[in-house]
């Protein structure tokens, strides 16, 4: 049984349309992720990348078609209900108080807190280790837990990120550009979280513009282009050289 | 080899110590006592400090509650008011011959209720706090004035009840201090130690992501005019506590004392990061100022010259501070 579901898709979406008033964004699309796959989800600006993440997380009902999400018919209405059900997306800036600890930040929403008497409090200290624990584990060398997030640098910020929705049993991890404003190092450090979150069972799903960044790492790329699917791509089948010839050539 | 890990090992202490977020009111409090301890031999005694635990109590624990609520983001410029309509409230019911536990409820009620509508305003019309409460400390205070005519409104009666606000407990030492050290203590402990305190960090750090980490924000944020009001109304009844009598222009400008307190604390105005520890040391140290120029027999006049001066450099301690450890 279990090996069977192996088998189907961890996502599928079938005959996605979705319109803004009279403008169409999304145009019949089939999106399906395998489960341990990264998938490089590529297109220009205005593609339709966005809008199709944001249908399969809850935040935009389609207007046509459906989803699977373990071969089971699902439809979130929100991003919480989408992560209860295991799709966890970090967004660029929108994942973590600069403010606040990593600790703070790791489990946000989610504490674990223990009992004294009839008072609940926060228990910090498995905050804090559980927290070490796990950013050692994807191996980004945090010096504390304690210290506030405002003094990482963006590629720590994105780690703390995937360690959290690994941590919090994420099977499938969506990231919106995540190397669009890092340097080449820590590009590199990223790219080797998502191998890392693909190593535990993850399936990820790489949003971006840049075929360069996402090209070592992806398994398959699919390609959208004005709300329209372009093709899907293993990687043996084609080349960076052979993705920008066909973004750019829809362009003109 | 060991020489090049010595400094270091102390400098990251020294980071660890400027870490504290009431590095600047520790700094500031230090420093002034030195001061007032050259100017007046009396200053460094038991009885002062319990002279300036009592003065600070009714600012103190309204500090307490603005700063809370200025973490999670918002301002609450009403305290003042709020502060004077629950003192004469009480003088009123209690001189309408209500129980005092039952006007002290009534009163307590109120003044909840007074934080409760300048959240929902807030919240519901997404126009900012500082022009809410700005509103309401207005509403609040023309009212009072109304009501009273001017008169000032005292209480002849007694009751054990009143007397445990503000009376004399051990030594010098009244139960107004306790009240403060108690509220202090349990706000911190919130605060630092529980999820709602993370959630409170959170809204006001950041509501966005709060948000989309599925913190419930706007009930955080109105839950905190809530005690905003309370803490306000709580002041008030110890005010009236000690001097059983109310004139409507109590509390004028202690929106802004309340506020100093804070910031000196270590609180940033713009939200998410700040400490309950710390806006007591801010009000203590604004209670020891206006005690220690009495003693220094200056006149009362330089009080609020002097206090401007502090809030100023605490501020610019704080932020020098922040830029160091994050530097």
């Amino acid at each position: 049984m279990k090996h069977e579901n192996f088998h189907q898709p961890l996502v599928e979406m079938k005959s996605i349309s979705k319109f803004f008033g009279h403008v169409q964004a999304l145009k019949k699309v089939d999106f399906s992720v395998n489960h341990r796959e990264v998938l490089g989800l590529l297109g220009d600006n205005g593609a339709g990348k966005s809008t199709l993440i944001k249908v399969l997380v809850g935040l935009y009902l389609p207007d046509e078609g459906e989803m699977h999400f373990e071969g089971k018919k699902v439809q979130f209405s929100s991003p919480q209900d989408a992560r209860a059900t295991g799709i966890e997306t970090v967004y660029q800036d929108l994942a973590l108080v600069p403010l606040m600890s990593i600790s703070r930040n790791f489990f946000l929403g989610r504490e674990p807190t223990r009992k004294i008497g009839p008072f609940t409090f926060l228990h910090k200290k498995a905050m804090d280790e559980a927290c070490e624990r796990i950013l050692n584990e994807i191996g980004i060398g945090v010096r504390s837990p304690s210290e506030n997030v405002e003094f990482l640098s963006g590629g720590e910020r994105q780690a703390v990120s995937i360690g959290r929705a690994m941590h919090f049993g994420a099977k499938l991890l969506i990231l919106d550009e995540p190397t669009a404003a890092l340097s080449i190092k820590e590009t590199n450090k990223v790219l080797d979280y998502v191998l890392q979150a693909r190593e535990r069972g993850l399936s990820v799903i790489y949003i971006t513009h840049s075929i360069h960044h996402v090209y070592p790492v992806a398994d398959r790329f699919t390609i959208l282009d004005r709300g329209v699917k372009l093709g899907d791509f293993d990687k043996a089948d084609i080349t960076p050289e052979k993705i920008i010839e066909i973004i750019s050539k829809t362009k003109a | 080899m060991n020489d090049t890990e010595k400094p270091s090992k102390f400098s990251n202490l020294w980071k660890r110590f400027l870490e504290y977020r009431e590095i600047g009111g520790i700094i500031g409090l230090i420093i002034i006592s030195a001061i007032f301890a050259f100017l007046s031999s009396e200053f460094l005694s038991l009885p002062t400090f319990a002279a300036i635990l009592t003065v600070t109590a009714e600012l103190g624990v309204i500090a307490v509650g603005v700063a809370f609520l200025i973490i999670s983001g918002e301002f609450d410029l009403s305290v003042g008011s709020i502060f004077a309509v629950a003192s004469m409230g009480l003088a009123l019911l209690l001189n309408a011959g209500y129980h005092p536990s039952s006007a002290l409820l009534i009163t307590l009620l109120i003044s909840t209720s007074i934080g409760f509508i300048n959240g929902l305003i807030t919240l519901r019309a997404g126009i900012p706090s500082f022009i809410t409460t700005l509103g309401m400390m207005m509403f609040w205070r023309g009212v009072l004035l109304a009501v009273t005519g001017g008169f000032t409104i005292s209480y002849k009666g007694e009751s054990v009840l009143i007397n445990l606000l503000s009376q004399r407990f051990i030594g010098d030492f009244t139960t107004a201090a306790i009240w403060l050290i108690g509220v202090t203590l349990l706000f911190e402990i919130i605060l630092s130690g529980t999820r709602y305190g993370n959630w409170v960090y959170a809204t006001g750090g950041s509501s966005a992501v709060a948000r989309a980490m599925g913190v419930n924000v706007n009930q955080v944020k109105l839950f905190n005019f809530m005690i905003s009001g309370l803490l306000s109304g709580f002041a008030g009844c110890i005010s009236f506590g000690r001097f059983r009598l109310v004139d409507p222009t109590l509390g004028m400008g202690m929106e802004l004392e309340a506020i100093t307190a804070a910031v000196i604390g270590g609180t940033l105005l713009t939200g998410g990061y700040g400490s309950i520890v710390g806006a007591f040391i801010g009000a203590f140290l604004v209670g020891m100022v206006r005690t220690g120029l009495i003693l220094a027999g200056a006149p009362a006049y330089w009080y609020r010259a002097f206090i401007g001066i502090i809030l100023v450099i605490a501020a610019i301690i704080n932020i020098k501070i922040k830029k160091k450890v994050s530097g």
